[in-house]
Protein backbone atom coordinates (compact mmCIF):
# COMPACT_ATOMS: atom_id res chain seq x y z
CA UNK A 1 0.00 0.00 0.00
CA UNK A 2 3.07 2.54 1.27
CA UNK A 3 4.40 2.55 -2.70
CA UNK A 4 1.38 1.90 -4.51
CA UNK A 5 2.60 4.05 -7.11
CA UNK A 6 5.30 2.04 -8.36
CA UNK A 7 2.63 -0.18 -9.58
CA UNK A 8 2.13 2.67 -12.78
CA UNK A 9 5.88 2.29 -13.95
CA UNK A 10 6.54 -0.18 -17.11
CA UNK A 11 8.45 -2.91 -15.25
CA UNK A 12 11.78 -1.85 -16.92
CA UNK A 13 11.86 1.26 -14.60
CA UNK A 14 9.60 -0.35 -12.37
CA UNK A 15 12.41 -2.84 -11.24
CA UNK A 16 14.94 0.30 -10.94
CA UNK A 17 13.07 1.74 -8.60
CA UNK A 18 12.12 -0.69 -6.48
CA UNK A 19 16.03 -1.61 -5.94
CA UNK A 20 16.46 1.80 -4.56
CA UNK A 21 17.07 1.91 -0.60
CA UNK A 22 14.00 2.25 1.60
CA UNK A 23 15.04 5.25 3.71
CA UNK A 24 15.15 6.98 -0.18
CA UNK A 25 11.98 5.43 -1.70
CA UNK A 26 10.30 6.90 1.45
CA UNK A 27 11.29 10.42 0.71
CA UNK A 28 10.71 9.86 -3.16
CA UNK A 29 9.27 13.40 -4.49
CA UNK A 30 9.27 12.90 -7.91
CA UNK A 31 10.09 10.64 -10.89
CA UNK A 32 10.90 12.23 -14.17
CA UNK A 33 10.33 9.89 -17.53
CA UNK A 34 11.61 11.38 -20.63
CA UNK A 35 11.86 9.68 -23.54
CA UNK A 36 15.59 8.96 -24.74
CA UNK A 37 16.49 11.05 -22.07
CA UNK A 38 17.96 10.01 -18.49
CA UNK A 39 15.51 8.80 -15.73
CA UNK A 40 15.33 11.80 -12.90
CA UNK A 41 14.27 11.06 -9.21
CA UNK A 42 13.66 14.24 -6.72
CA UNK A 43 14.50 13.50 -3.22
CA UNK A 44 14.91 16.30 -0.18
CA UNK A 45 14.65 18.62 -3.12
CA UNK A 46 17.19 17.08 -4.73
CA UNK A 47 18.01 15.68 -7.94
CA UNK A 48 19.65 12.65 -9.39
CA UNK A 49 20.13 10.52 -12.16
CA UNK A 50 18.96 6.80 -11.83
CA UNK A 51 21.57 4.57 -13.99
CA UNK A 52 20.63 0.78 -15.31
CA UNK A 53 22.58 -0.46 -12.80
CA UNK A 54 20.16 1.05 -10.15
CA UNK A 55 23.00 3.32 -8.77
CA UNK A 56 22.58 7.41 -8.48
CA UNK A 57 24.48 9.69 -10.55
CA UNK A 58 25.04 13.41 -11.76
CA UNK A 59 26.43 12.60 -14.83
CA UNK A 60 23.44 12.64 -17.67
CA UNK A 61 25.57 9.98 -19.63
CA UNK A 62 25.78 7.11 -17.75
CA UNK A 63 21.68 7.21 -16.78
CA UNK A 64 19.14 5.16 -17.96
CA UNK A 65 17.53 6.45 -20.61
CA UNK A 66 13.50 5.28 -20.73
CA UNK A 67 13.21 3.92 -24.59
CA UNK A 68 9.97 4.37 -26.78
CA UNK A 69 8.79 1.46 -25.23
CA UNK A 70 8.59 2.56 -21.85
CA UNK A 71 6.99 5.83 -22.04
CA UNK A 72 4.29 4.01 -24.35
CA UNK A 73 3.48 1.56 -21.86
CA UNK A 74 3.85 3.85 -19.17
CA UNK A 75 1.11 6.16 -20.26
CA UNK A 76 -1.16 3.30 -21.14
CA UNK A 77 -1.03 2.04 -17.20
CA UNK A 78 -1.36 5.46 -16.16
CA UNK A 79 -4.76 5.82 -18.23
CA UNK A 80 -5.86 2.02 -17.15
CA UNK A 81 -5.33 1.91 -21.31
CA UNK A 82 -8.37 3.97 -21.84
CA UNK A 83 -6.62 7.47 -22.97
CA UNK A 84 -10.15 8.46 -24.06
CA UNK A 85 -11.14 8.61 -20.69
CA UNK A 86 -8.58 11.47 -20.18
CA UNK A 87 -10.04 13.59 -22.55
CA UNK A 88 -9.85 16.76 -20.00
CA UNK A 89 -7.39 16.06 -18.22
CA UNK A 90 -4.69 15.67 -21.33
CA UNK A 91 -6.26 19.31 -22.27
CA UNK A 92 -5.04 20.43 -18.69
CA UNK A 93 -1.65 19.03 -18.95
CA UNK A 94 -2.02 16.13 -16.29
CA UNK A 95 -3.73 13.33 -14.73
CA UNK A 96 -3.95 12.33 -11.01
CA UNK A 97 -4.32 8.87 -10.59
CA UNK A 98 -5.94 7.26 -7.54
CA UNK A 99 -3.93 7.77 -4.35
CA UNK A 100 -3.76 11.08 -5.24
CA UNK A 101 -0.64 11.31 -7.17
CA UNK A 102 -0.06 13.96 -9.84
CA UNK A 103 1.34 13.06 -13.02
CA UNK A 104 2.38 16.12 -15.65
CA UNK A 105 2.76 15.43 -19.06
CA UNK A 106 4.38 16.99 -22.12
CA UNK A 107 4.25 16.39 -25.48
CA UNK A 108 2.97 18.19 -28.65
CA UNK A 109 -0.27 20.13 -28.44
CA UNK A 110 -3.04 20.20 -30.87
CA UNK A 111 -4.81 23.28 -30.80
CA UNK A 112 -8.27 23.87 -31.87
CA UNK A 113 -9.44 27.78 -32.44
CA UNK A 114 -6.39 28.68 -30.61
CA UNK A 115 -6.99 26.53 -27.47
CA UNK A 116 -5.29 23.61 -26.69
CA UNK A 117 -7.56 20.61 -27.85
CA UNK A 118 -5.44 17.88 -26.63
CA UNK A 119 -2.45 16.06 -26.11
CA UNK A 120 0.05 13.64 -27.94
CA UNK A 121 2.72 12.64 -28.88
CA UNK A 122 3.23 12.14 -24.76
CA UNK A 123 6.91 11.75 -24.16
CA UNK A 124 7.84 13.33 -20.63
CA UNK A 125 5.92 12.05 -17.17
CA UNK A 126 6.64 13.96 -13.80
CA UNK A 127 5.07 11.41 -11.32
CA UNK A 128 4.56 13.37 -7.74
CA UNK A 129 4.26 10.87 -5.21
CA UNK A 130 1.43 12.16 -2.91
CA UNK A 131 2.47 11.67 0.72
CA UNK A 132 0.04 12.03 3.78
CA UNK A 133 2.32 13.80 6.99
CA UNK A 134 0.01 13.57 9.82
CA UNK A 135 0.90 16.59 12.00
CA UNK A 136 2.95 18.79 9.54
CA UNK A 137 0.04 21.16 10.49
CA UNK A 138 0.50 20.70 14.73
CA UNK A 139 2.81 24.01 14.67
CA UNK A 140 0.50 26.37 12.43
CA UNK A 141 -3.22 24.92 12.95
CA UNK A 142 -2.92 27.10 16.85
CA UNK A 143 -2.57 30.55 15.07
CA UNK A 144 -5.28 29.68 12.59
CA UNK A 145 -8.34 29.17 15.45
CA UNK A 146 -9.56 32.21 16.67
CA UNK A 147 -9.84 32.60 20.08
CA UNK A 148 -12.70 32.32 22.28
CA UNK A 149 -14.88 32.04 19.05
CA UNK A 150 -14.39 28.26 17.91
CA UNK A 151 -13.74 29.34 14.39
CA UNK A 152 -10.70 29.22 11.96
CA UNK A 153 -9.51 32.38 10.19
CA UNK A 154 -9.56 32.97 6.48
CA UNK A 155 -5.88 31.72 5.49
CA UNK A 156 -4.38 31.52 2.40
CA UNK A 157 -0.78 29.53 2.29
CA UNK A 158 1.70 30.53 0.11
CA UNK A 159 4.46 28.73 -1.23
CA UNK A 160 6.56 28.12 -4.49
CA UNK A 161 5.76 24.02 -5.90
CA UNK A 162 7.06 21.77 -4.38
CA UNK A 163 7.27 22.89 -1.14
CA UNK A 164 4.48 21.33 0.44
CA UNK A 165 1.44 23.12 0.18
CA UNK A 166 -1.04 20.14 -0.63
CA UNK A 167 0.44 18.11 2.30
CA UNK A 168 -0.09 21.19 4.72
CA UNK A 169 -3.65 21.79 3.61
CA UNK A 170 -4.61 18.03 3.92
CA UNK A 171 -3.69 18.11 7.62
CA UNK A 172 -5.30 21.14 8.24
CA UNK A 173 -8.30 19.63 6.84
CA UNK A 174 -8.17 16.65 8.58
CA UNK A 175 -7.33 18.48 11.30
CA UNK A 176 -10.01 21.19 11.89
CA UNK A 177 -12.29 18.04 10.39
CA UNK A 178 -11.88 16.00 13.49
CA UNK A 179 -11.12 18.66 16.11
CA UNK A 180 -9.03 18.25 19.54
CA UNK A 181 -9.79 16.76 22.06
CA UNK A 182 -9.91 18.76 25.75
CA UNK A 183 -6.53 19.80 27.33
CA UNK A 184 -4.42 20.38 24.43
CA UNK A 185 -5.31 23.57 23.49
CA UNK A 186 -8.52 24.00 24.91
CA UNK A 187 -10.45 20.99 23.15
CA UNK A 188 -12.04 22.31 20.18
CA UNK A 189 -14.82 20.63 18.39
CA UNK A 190 -14.79 19.37 15.33
CA UNK A 191 -15.93 22.09 12.46
CA UNK A 192 -18.00 20.75 8.64
CA UNK A 193 -15.10 20.59 6.13
CA UNK A 194 -15.83 20.82 2.61
CA UNK A 195 -13.33 20.44 0.19
CA UNK A 196 -13.30 21.36 -3.74
CA UNK A 197 -11.16 19.00 -5.03
CA UNK A 198 -10.27 20.14 -8.34
CA UNK A 199 -7.44 18.09 -9.52
CA UNK A 200 -7.92 15.22 -6.92
CA UNK A 201 -4.96 16.17 -5.45
CA UNK A 202 -6.32 16.70 -1.48
CA UNK A 203 -7.84 14.08 -0.75
CA UNK A 204 -6.66 11.53 -3.85
CA UNK A 205 -10.08 10.34 -4.14
CA UNK A 206 -10.98 7.07 -5.73
CA UNK A 207 -14.72 6.35 -6.78
CA UNK A 208 -15.72 9.10 -4.55
CA UNK A 209 -13.91 7.49 -1.51
CA UNK A 210 -10.72 9.60 -0.49
CA UNK A 211 -7.92 7.64 0.14
CA UNK A 212 -6.29 10.18 2.46
CA UNK A 213 -7.27 10.94 5.82
CA UNK A 214 -8.91 14.29 5.30
CA UNK A 215 -10.79 13.98 8.76
CA UNK A 216 -14.83 12.61 9.64
CA UNK A 217 -16.83 15.19 9.00
CA UNK A 218 -14.87 16.48 5.59
CA UNK A 219 -17.34 16.20 2.41
CA UNK A 220 -15.67 16.49 -0.95
CA UNK A 221 -16.29 17.61 -4.28
CA UNK A 222 -13.93 15.42 -6.26
CA UNK A 223 -13.08 17.08 -9.90
CA UNK A 224 -15.12 20.16 -9.47
CA UNK A 225 -13.90 23.04 -10.65
CA UNK A 226 -13.19 25.60 -7.72
CA UNK A 227 -15.12 28.54 -8.27
CA UNK A 228 -18.29 26.25 -9.07
CA UNK A 229 -17.36 23.57 -6.89
CA UNK A 230 -17.37 26.36 -4.00
CA UNK A 231 -20.40 27.78 -5.10
CA UNK A 232 -22.05 24.54 -5.51
CA UNK A 233 -20.64 23.86 -1.79
CA UNK A 234 -22.24 27.46 0.09
CA UNK A 235 -25.61 26.84 -1.41
CA UNK A 236 -25.84 22.69 -0.70
CA UNK A 237 -23.44 21.34 1.53
CA UNK A 238 -23.46 23.82 4.45
CA UNK A 239 -19.87 24.12 5.30
CA UNK A 240 -17.93 25.95 7.99
CA UNK A 241 -15.00 25.92 6.49
CA UNK A 242 -14.19 25.69 2.85
CA UNK A 243 -10.60 24.39 1.30
CA UNK A 244 -9.46 24.80 -2.21
CA UNK A 245 -6.00 24.37 -3.47
CA UNK A 246 -4.46 26.66 -5.83
CA UNK A 247 -7.04 29.66 -6.11
CA UNK A 248 -5.60 32.15 -9.06
CA UNK A 249 -8.02 33.38 -11.37
CA UNK A 250 -11.18 35.66 -11.24
CA UNK A 251 -13.80 33.38 -10.64
CA UNK A 252 -11.90 31.37 -7.73
CA UNK A 253 -11.35 34.83 -6.30
CA UNK A 254 -15.17 36.08 -6.72
CA UNK A 255 -16.03 32.88 -5.11
CA UNK A 256 -14.40 32.93 -2.20
CA UNK A 257 -15.48 36.54 -1.84
CA UNK A 258 -19.09 35.17 -1.41
CA UNK A 259 -17.75 32.06 0.88
CA UNK A 260 -16.23 35.48 3.01
CA UNK A 261 -19.49 37.01 3.62
CA UNK A 262 -21.49 33.92 3.79
CA UNK A 263 -19.67 33.45 6.85
CA UNK A 264 -17.97 30.48 5.90
CA UNK A 265 -14.34 30.19 6.86
CA UNK A 266 -11.74 29.81 3.83
CA UNK A 267 -8.28 28.15 3.93
CA UNK A 268 -6.79 28.19 0.21
CA UNK A 269 -3.14 27.99 -0.89
CA UNK A 270 -1.60 29.89 -3.96
CA UNK A 271 1.73 30.15 -5.54
CA UNK A 272 3.73 32.35 -4.78
CA UNK A 273 6.73 33.75 -2.57
CA UNK A 274 5.92 36.94 -0.93
CA UNK A 275 2.43 38.42 0.20
CA UNK A 276 3.26 41.48 -1.75
CA UNK A 277 4.32 39.69 -5.21
CA UNK A 278 -0.04 38.55 -4.79
CA UNK A 279 -1.33 41.87 -4.67
CA UNK A 280 0.07 42.18 -8.30
CA UNK A 281 -1.58 39.28 -9.21
CA UNK A 282 -4.86 39.71 -11.15
CA UNK A 283 -7.22 37.15 -9.92
CA UNK A 284 -5.97 37.73 -6.43
CA UNK A 285 -4.61 41.46 -6.27
CA UNK A 286 -8.23 42.37 -5.45
CA UNK A 287 -8.90 39.89 -2.46
CA UNK A 288 -5.37 41.41 -0.88
CA UNK A 289 -6.63 44.91 -1.49
CA UNK A 290 -9.89 44.24 0.63
CA UNK A 291 -7.95 42.11 2.93
CA UNK A 292 -9.91 39.55 3.18
CA UNK A 293 -7.08 36.66 4.39
CA UNK A 294 -7.36 37.04 8.29
CA UNK A 295 -4.05 35.09 8.02
CA UNK A 296 -1.18 34.48 5.41
CA UNK A 297 1.19 31.32 5.69
CA UNK A 298 4.49 31.13 3.99
CA UNK A 299 5.94 27.94 3.49
CA UNK A 300 9.82 27.44 2.84
CA UNK A 301 11.28 24.26 2.86
CA UNK A 302 15.38 23.45 3.28
CA UNK A 303 17.10 20.73 3.67
CA UNK A 304 16.21 20.66 6.99
CA UNK A 305 12.56 20.67 7.02
CA UNK A 306 9.86 22.97 6.28
CA UNK A 307 9.97 26.65 7.69
CA UNK A 308 6.56 28.18 8.05
CA UNK A 309 6.21 32.07 8.53
CA UNK A 310 2.47 33.22 9.36
CA UNK A 311 1.51 37.04 9.09
CA UNK A 312 -1.67 38.64 10.21
CA UNK A 313 -4.60 40.34 8.17
CA UNK A 314 -2.13 43.77 7.82
CA UNK A 315 0.30 41.43 6.44
CA UNK A 316 2.87 41.89 9.34
CA UNK A 317 5.23 39.33 11.06
CA UNK A 318 3.34 37.37 13.92
CA UNK A 319 5.59 34.56 13.82
CA UNK A 320 8.20 32.07 12.28
CA UNK A 321 8.39 28.60 12.89
CA UNK A 322 11.52 26.24 11.89
CA UNK A 323 12.06 22.97 11.34
CA UNK A 324 13.89 22.46 15.13
CA UNK A 325 10.73 23.74 16.64
CA UNK A 326 8.50 21.55 15.45
CA UNK A 327 10.23 18.81 16.25
CA UNK A 328 10.19 20.48 20.02
CA UNK A 329 6.78 20.38 19.25
CA UNK A 330 6.50 16.78 18.58
CA UNK A 331 8.13 15.62 21.36
CA UNK A 332 5.57 18.19 23.05
CA UNK A 333 2.56 15.98 21.70
CA UNK B 1 -20.86 -59.13 -42.00
CA UNK B 2 -17.54 -57.31 -41.28
CA UNK B 3 -17.11 -55.43 -44.01
CA UNK B 4 -20.30 -53.87 -43.61
CA UNK B 5 -19.93 -52.92 -40.67
CA UNK B 6 -16.97 -50.75 -42.12
CA UNK B 7 -18.67 -49.21 -44.82
CA UNK B 8 -20.95 -48.25 -42.57
CA UNK B 9 -18.63 -46.34 -40.57
CA UNK B 10 -16.67 -45.15 -43.42
CA UNK B 11 -19.89 -43.27 -45.12
CA UNK B 12 -20.64 -42.11 -41.33
CA UNK B 13 -17.23 -40.74 -41.07
CA UNK B 14 -17.64 -38.81 -44.26
CA UNK B 15 -21.11 -37.88 -43.45
CA UNK B 16 -20.36 -36.22 -39.75
CA UNK B 17 -16.96 -34.38 -41.46
CA UNK B 18 -19.09 -32.77 -43.87
CA UNK B 19 -21.91 -31.45 -41.21
CA UNK B 20 -18.77 -30.48 -39.30
CA UNK B 21 -17.38 -28.53 -42.22
CA UNK B 22 -20.71 -26.94 -43.07
CA UNK B 23 -21.86 -26.30 -39.53
CA UNK B 24 -18.62 -23.92 -39.88
CA UNK B 25 -19.92 -22.42 -43.02
CA UNK B 26 -23.05 -21.74 -40.81
CA UNK B 27 -21.00 -20.32 -37.81
CA UNK B 28 -18.76 -18.02 -39.48
CA UNK B 29 -21.32 -15.39 -40.18
CA UNK B 30 -23.32 -15.41 -37.25
CA UNK B 31 -19.84 -15.03 -35.25
CA UNK B 32 -19.17 -12.15 -37.19
CA UNK B 33 -22.64 -10.58 -36.32
CA UNK B 34 -21.47 -10.78 -33.20
CA UNK B 35 -18.60 -9.63 -33.34
CA UNK B 36 -20.10 -6.72 -35.12
CA UNK B 37 -22.89 -6.71 -32.42
CA UNK B 38 -20.00 -6.29 -29.78
CA UNK B 39 -17.74 -3.58 -31.75
CA UNK B 40 -20.48 -1.28 -31.64
CA UNK B 41 -21.40 -1.44 -28.16
CA UNK B 42 -17.52 -1.39 -27.32
CA UNK B 43 -17.94 2.14 -29.30
CA UNK B 44 -21.14 3.27 -27.63
CA UNK B 45 -19.39 2.56 -24.67
CA UNK B 46 -16.41 4.70 -25.41
CA UNK B 47 -17.97 7.78 -26.91
CA UNK B 48 -20.55 7.96 -24.28
CA UNK B 49 -20.12 5.56 -21.48
CA UNK B 50 -16.32 6.84 -20.41
CA UNK B 51 -15.97 3.70 -19.69
CA UNK B 52 -12.48 2.48 -19.19
CA UNK B 53 -11.56 -0.36 -21.47
CA UNK B 54 -10.93 -3.10 -19.13
CA UNK B 55 -14.27 -2.36 -17.69
CA UNK B 56 -15.96 -1.85 -21.07
CA UNK B 57 -14.56 -5.14 -22.45
CA UNK B 58 -15.82 -7.02 -19.41
CA UNK B 59 -19.38 -6.11 -19.68
CA UNK B 60 -19.36 -7.04 -23.27
CA UNK B 61 -17.84 -9.95 -22.41
CA UNK B 62 -21.04 -11.02 -20.27
CA UNK B 63 -24.01 -9.98 -23.14
CA UNK B 64 -21.91 -11.74 -25.81
CA UNK B 65 -22.30 -15.76 -26.20
CA UNK B 66 -20.26 -18.55 -27.33
CA UNK B 67 -16.74 -17.90 -28.47
CA UNK B 68 -16.74 -13.85 -28.03
CA UNK B 69 -17.64 -14.68 -24.68
CA UNK B 70 -14.70 -16.04 -23.66
CA UNK B 71 -12.44 -13.69 -26.35
CA UNK B 72 -13.31 -10.77 -23.89
CA UNK B 73 -13.95 -11.86 -20.99
CA UNK B 74 -10.49 -13.15 -21.27
CA UNK B 75 -9.04 -9.48 -22.75
CA UNK B 76 -10.67 -8.03 -19.66
CA UNK B 77 -8.85 -10.24 -17.64
CA UNK B 78 -5.76 -9.64 -19.23
CA UNK B 79 -5.90 -6.34 -19.16
CA UNK B 80 -6.49 -5.50 -14.73
CA UNK B 81 -4.20 -6.11 -13.02
CA UNK B 82 -1.71 -7.87 -11.75
CA UNK B 83 -1.25 -8.64 -15.75
CA UNK B 84 -2.10 -5.22 -17.27
CA UNK B 85 -1.05 -5.84 -20.52
CA UNK B 86 -1.86 -3.31 -23.07
CA UNK B 87 -4.71 -3.73 -25.39
CA UNK B 88 -2.74 -5.07 -28.39
CA UNK B 89 -0.99 -7.74 -26.44
CA UNK B 90 -4.40 -8.77 -24.50
CA UNK B 91 -6.35 -8.79 -27.78
CA UNK B 92 -3.40 -11.01 -28.94
CA UNK B 93 -3.46 -13.61 -26.15
CA UNK B 94 -7.22 -13.93 -25.84
CA UNK B 95 -7.35 -15.05 -29.48
CA UNK B 96 -4.67 -17.59 -29.24
CA UNK B 97 -7.04 -19.01 -26.41
CA UNK B 98 -10.07 -18.72 -27.97
CA UNK B 99 -10.71 -18.19 -31.34
CA UNK B 100 -9.04 -21.61 -31.74
CA UNK B 101 -12.16 -23.56 -32.26
CA UNK B 102 -14.02 -20.40 -33.61
CA UNK B 103 -15.58 -20.46 -37.15
CA UNK B 104 -13.53 -17.13 -37.68
CA UNK B 105 -10.91 -17.06 -40.36
CA UNK B 106 -7.99 -14.80 -40.15
CA UNK B 107 -9.37 -11.88 -41.72
CA UNK B 108 -11.30 -10.70 -38.66
CA UNK B 109 -8.56 -12.29 -36.21
CA UNK B 110 -6.47 -9.65 -38.61
CA UNK B 111 -9.01 -6.88 -38.03
CA UNK B 112 -9.57 -7.71 -34.62
CA UNK B 113 -5.40 -7.57 -34.52
CA UNK B 114 -5.04 -4.16 -36.11
CA UNK B 115 -8.44 -2.11 -33.87
CA UNK B 116 -5.69 -3.71 -30.68
CA UNK B 117 -2.78 -1.46 -31.99
CA UNK B 118 -5.05 1.66 -31.68
CA UNK B 119 -7.88 0.91 -28.74
CA UNK B 120 -7.30 2.68 -25.74
CA UNK B 121 -4.26 4.76 -26.88
CA UNK B 122 -6.27 8.10 -28.70
CA UNK B 123 -8.84 10.16 -27.91
CA UNK B 124 -12.82 9.59 -28.37
CA UNK B 125 -13.34 10.89 -31.95
CA UNK B 126 -10.20 8.63 -33.05
CA UNK B 127 -11.21 5.68 -31.42
CA UNK B 128 -14.47 6.17 -33.20
CA UNK B 129 -12.62 6.40 -36.32
CA UNK B 130 -11.22 3.03 -35.92
CA UNK B 131 -13.73 0.94 -34.84
CA UNK B 132 -16.37 2.20 -37.76
CA UNK B 133 -13.37 1.13 -39.86
CA UNK B 134 -12.92 -2.62 -38.65
CA UNK B 135 -17.47 -2.50 -38.60
CA UNK B 136 -17.09 -1.57 -41.97
CA UNK B 137 -14.53 -4.22 -43.05
CA UNK B 138 -15.71 -6.70 -40.70
CA UNK B 139 -19.38 -6.49 -42.55
CA UNK B 140 -17.64 -6.73 -45.64
CA UNK B 141 -16.57 -10.27 -44.69
CA UNK B 142 -19.97 -10.66 -43.02
CA UNK B 143 -21.21 -10.49 -46.54
CA UNK B 144 -18.59 -12.56 -47.88
CA UNK B 145 -19.05 -15.41 -45.43
CA UNK B 146 -22.79 -15.39 -46.19
CA UNK B 147 -21.96 -16.12 -49.60
CA UNK B 148 -19.93 -19.19 -48.74
CA UNK B 149 -22.48 -20.23 -46.13
CA UNK B 150 -24.69 -19.96 -49.37
CA UNK B 151 -22.24 -21.66 -51.65
CA UNK B 152 -20.74 -24.41 -49.95
CA UNK B 153 -22.93 -25.40 -46.65
CA UNK B 154 -24.91 -27.63 -48.60
CA UNK B 155 -22.21 -29.02 -51.03
CA UNK B 156 -20.05 -29.77 -47.91
CA UNK B 157 -22.71 -31.79 -46.70
CA UNK B 158 -23.55 -33.83 -49.38
CA UNK B 159 -19.60 -33.99 -50.49
CA UNK B 160 -18.74 -35.26 -46.91
CA UNK B 161 -21.74 -38.70 -47.58
CA UNK B 162 -20.58 -38.61 -51.06
CA UNK B 163 -16.47 -38.82 -50.27
CA UNK B 164 -17.75 -41.61 -47.74
CA UNK B 165 -19.38 -43.61 -50.25
CA UNK B 166 -16.58 -43.30 -52.87
CA UNK B 167 -13.99 -44.51 -50.43
CA UNK B 168 -16.52 -47.55 -49.55
CA UNK B 169 -16.62 -47.93 -53.72
CA UNK B 170 -12.64 -47.85 -53.50
CA UNK B 171 -12.09 -50.29 -51.05
CA UNK B 172 -14.85 -53.12 -52.37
Amino acid sequence: MANDWLFLFPEKVRALLSGLPAHLLARLEEVRVRERRPLEINYSGKYHFLCENGSLTQLPAEAYKPSREDTHRLLDLISNHSLYTMEEELRKGFITIPGGHRIGLSGRTVLSGGGVEHLRDITGFNVRIARELPGIADSVLPYLVERGRQRIMHTLILSPPQHGKTTLLRDLARQISAGSEAGRDGGRPGLKVGIVDERSEIAGSRRGIPAFDVGPRTDILDGCPKAEGMMMMIRSLSPEVLIADEIGRHEDAEAVTEALHAGISVVATAHGKEVAELARRPGLGGLLEHRMFERYVILHRTGAGLTFRILDGQKRGLLLITPEEQQGGERRA
Amino acid sequence: MLKLLGAVLVVLAGTLAGFTRAAQYADRPRNIRGLIAALQRLETEILYGYTPLPEALRRIGQQSKGPLQDFFTAAAQEMSPPLDHSAEEAFRRAMELHFRSAALKGAEREILRQLSCTLGTSDRSNQSTHIALALQQLKQEETAAREDQGKYEKMSKSLGLLLGVLIVILIF
